[in-house]
């Protein structure tokens, strides 16, 4: 039997195929053009929410990196990648706090070291890691090499990721870094991120002779890095340290220095509102696309709309068919919009070397941004329905 | 015979078309201004990033810059000797050769004792190389021992940047002398003058006879080109000359094919055109599928594909023309939105503004071509059906 619906209590739909979806697939060349109109806005957002959050996630994969629970560094450091260091006496002022179960140094330079390309001569800033080789603080990734072998002079593991002009992939049998010649003994593959187009990790002896400790001795440390015993409540250790350290020394737990990381890029980079106004533009013609079709729609069906009033089905409805339909056409865009993002942040990432992925958290924040673009339009359009008047069929 | 008639004709029906249905018309020129506004915004963020990195550049006069064979871009430009600018004064053609000297030190006076990074430009004050002479004035006041001038976009975080603030850069005290409006573009988030003497004072390991960059301007009516070339000969071959124009390929180059930015930005440009092409396709086959049954008509009493075809590009050329206007208006008014928020140098340009209106006249006539197909489907036999 055919579901004769009840028109004083008009059901949500006709038969097993709700109106909405019949009125979606009525028409196919147009539902073709309507998910492209749709579906394009959503892929301009996506992109650009991606790349923002390329952005940020890029200056902030490397903090995720180090091997840590409580992290130690100069208080005047604003942000990650600048090179602020204290005297390595802090760390052991560190190391003797009860719970702590050890405190490493990490070196790094960021604007002073040079890479000398050996294929072609040329030279370029490159980001430095140094360590003790015995404690590796930082869990480079995808690491062909035997990180302690970095303990002899002049010997470092290099970026395969890097940006294809500083020639580390392959990685070369040797470098050089401001004019000292370098043994490439491995690699890694971290990649570039928006500041730094490579990285080269070195043992801390090649380091202190590479940027020598104006003062003398061992050179001064970048971050302490500090693991707990198993067991020792995080923040009353964290507390003892900074007693036991002096005051222009920060005591951080991993979240406070990504937040600190993430603080500073939101506040001075151009990044961020760049890529906001992008979506926002984004979300504004993909409203405007979403208007006119559903508009387009609406119109034409307004005679059938009248019709099923004069049957005595409710204004409510009719809008909640509207509604449904304009999900439908949210959905119908963003699906293929979604894929073909998957495969552009693939091409675009590998070609840029940005962490650019699609994750769920993305999918769901355009899916909200492309059902609100949907139904604000849906709202704005459905005037039409509300106002059909059944004597105008005739 | 009305096949024949002529664009007079076509722009008259088209005109009506549109004038007949104002809201509808109303609703497909705010589309088109959206997405014209969308390139313009696009386009805007693309070339932003170079012109940031050149801001030093196109705010300074020169007609010459001579750098070192390691230059790779502003911020990272090698040294050379001073004395080759000594040698580059010797030409006839040369009215002024100045040095710079760029560097990074902390600025230790940051807010929540933070202490960010500052870029140090040392120069000769008695060189006039600024495009705002009320720059050129001030620099007089930076031949005071331990003086600085701040830039005005200097960010919140170095704290008041007040005239007569002692600050601690690299355990140095200098004075603020006063503030001046070029803007920091991608040198740092703070920027200061200082003179070449206290350069050397913030820098000890630097030296006065080594420079990273000079600064060439030539006597009046001496073409860029011959005195590059001059100069070349005369200062060998351990030097690079650029001219004005090779100086921004150069830079424009670094910025779009050694970062990530040409990529990104050059993708988001080319998504918002097809987006622009989605949206005007959308409008113009509404509003052919409207008028449909009226084509048709005009089918049945003689006029062919062509005529009707050449309607339909006048629809689009006039939705075009009447969006591109107020949009041009409101991307002068985003630009500045963006500058506020970003500092980078946004601005509109001729070039710019031509290169907005090819754009959307290509997505007009892309659009018209790809509505054509319902157009061909105005069948006179439907009107009875």
């Amino acid at each position: 039997m055919i579901a004769t619906p009840h028109p004083g209590r008009a059901p949500r739909s006709v038969g097993f195929v709700p109106l909405a979806w019949r009125n979606l697939v009525a028409n196919k060349p147009r539902l073709v053009r309507s998910s492209g109109g749709i579906g394009f806005a959503v892929l301009l957002m996506l992109i650009q929410l991606g790349f923002e959050r390329a952005f940020f996630n890029a200056s902030l994969e490397v903090i995720q990196l180090l091997d840590g629970d409580i992290f130690i560094q100069r208080a005047s450091k604003y942000r990650f990648a600048t090179r602020d260091p204290f005297p390595a006496r802090d760390l052991e002022a560190a190391r003797a706090v009860a719970g702590v179960a050890s405190a490493w140094p990490l070196y790094a330079a960021w604007h002073e070291l040079f890479w000398r390309n050996p294929a072609d001569g040329k030279d370029f800033l490159v980001r430095v890691f140094a360590f003790d080789p015995d404690q590796p603080v930082l869990s480079l990734p995808e690491i062909e090499a035997n990180e302690r072998d970095l303990s002899n002079l002049d010997t470092a593991i290099v970026d395969r990721r890097a940006r294809r002009f500083l020639g580390m992939d392959p990685p070369p049998p040797a470098a050089e870094l401001n004019g000292s010649k370098i043994k490439i003994i491995g690699s890694f593959a971290l990649g570039p991120d928006f500041e730094n187009d490579g990285t080269v990790v070195v043992g801390d002896r090649t380091f202190g002779k590479l940027l020598p400790n104006p003062r003398g001795g061992a050179p001064d440390v970048e971050l302490g890095v500090i693991k707990l015993i198993p067991g020792s409540d995080s923040l009353t250790v964290q507390r003892a340290i900074a007693a036991a350290v002096p005051t222009d020394v920060a005591v951080l737990t991993k979240a406070q220095l990504l937040e600190l990381e993430r603080k500073f890029q939101a506040d001075v980079s151009s990044a961020g509102p760049i890529f906001v106004m992008g979506t926002l533009v984004g979300f504004i013609v993909g409203m405007l696309i979403a208007y006119q079709i559903i508009y387009t729609d609406v119109s034409e069906q307004q005679p059938q709309y009248a019709t099923m009033k004069a049957m005595g089905y409710r204004t409510r409805y009719l809008v909640q068919v509207v509604l449904e339909q304009a999900t439908l056409s949210a959905l119908a865009g963003w699906v293929p919009a979604v894929l073909v993002s998957i495969l552009l942040f693939r091409i675009i990432g590998g070609v840029a070397l940005l962490p650019l992925h699609m994750t769920v958290e993305l999918a769901l924040v355009s899916l909200l941004l492309t059902l609100s673009m949907c139904l604000i339009s849906a709202v704005l359009a459905v005037r039409r329905v509300v106002s059909a008047d059944p004597a105008e069929v005739f | 015979m009305p096949g024949e008639a002529g664009w007079p004709a076509r722009l008259a029906l088209a005109w009506r078309i549109l004038a007949h249905d104002k809201g509808r018309t109303a609703l497909a020129v705010a589309g088109v201004f959206l997405a014209i506004l969308l390139v313009f915004v696009q386009l805007g963020f693309f070339i932003a990033v170079p012109r940031g990195g050149m801001l030093l550049y196109d705010r300074t006069q020169f007609d010459l810059l001579v750098a070192s064979t390691a230059y790779e871009y502003q911020v990272q430009p090698g040294e050379f000797p001073l004395n080759q600018l000594d040698k580059a004064r010797t030409a006839p053609e040369v009215a002024l050769a100045a040095p710079l000297y760029f560097g990074s030190a902390k600025w230790r006076s940051g807010e929540d004792g933070k202490a960010p990074d500052v870029f140090v430009v040392g120069l000769d004050p008695r060189y006039p190389i600024f495009a705002r002479r009320n720059i050129n004035r001030q620099l007089a006041v930076l031949d005071r021992a331990d003086t600085v001038l701040v830039d005005s976009m200097t960010r919140p975080m170095f704290g008041p940047l007040t005239t007569g603030r002692v600050v601690d850069i690299d355990g140095d005290k200098v004075t603020i002398a006063g503030d001046y409006v070029l803007g920091t573009g991608f040198m740092g988030l703070g920027v200061i003058l200082v003179s070449a003497q206290n350069f050397i004072h913030l820098f000890p390991y630097r030296k006065l006879d080594q420079v990273n960059l000079g600064l060439i301007q030539l006597k009046p009516g001496v073409d860029p080109d011959r005195a590059a070339a001059t100069l070349r000969d005369l200062l060998g071959s351990d030097i690079q000359i650029f001219t004005r124009p090779e100086l921004e390929a150069h830079e424009t180059a670094y910025w779009t094919t050694r970062t990530s930015v040409g990529l990104l930005f050059g993708s988001g440009l080319l998504i918002s055109f097809i987006v622009g092409v989605m949206v005007v396709y959308q409008i113009l086959a509404t509003l052919v599928g409207r008028q449909l049954p009226q084509f048709a008509t005009l089918k049945a009493v003689g006029y062919g594909d062509r005529f009707l075809v050449g309607t339909v590009i006048t629809m689009a050329l006039l939705i075009v023309l009447a969006s591109f206007f107020p949009a041009l208006a409101a991307a002068v008014g985003v630009y500045a939105v963006i500058r506020d928020e970003t500092l980078l140098p946004v601005e509109m340009s001729g070039a710019r503004i031509a290169a907005v209106f090819a754009a959307t006249l290509a997505m007009a006539a892309a659009s018209a071509l790809l509505s054509m197909s319902s157009l061909r489907r105005a069948d006179p036999a439907d009107l009875f059906g």
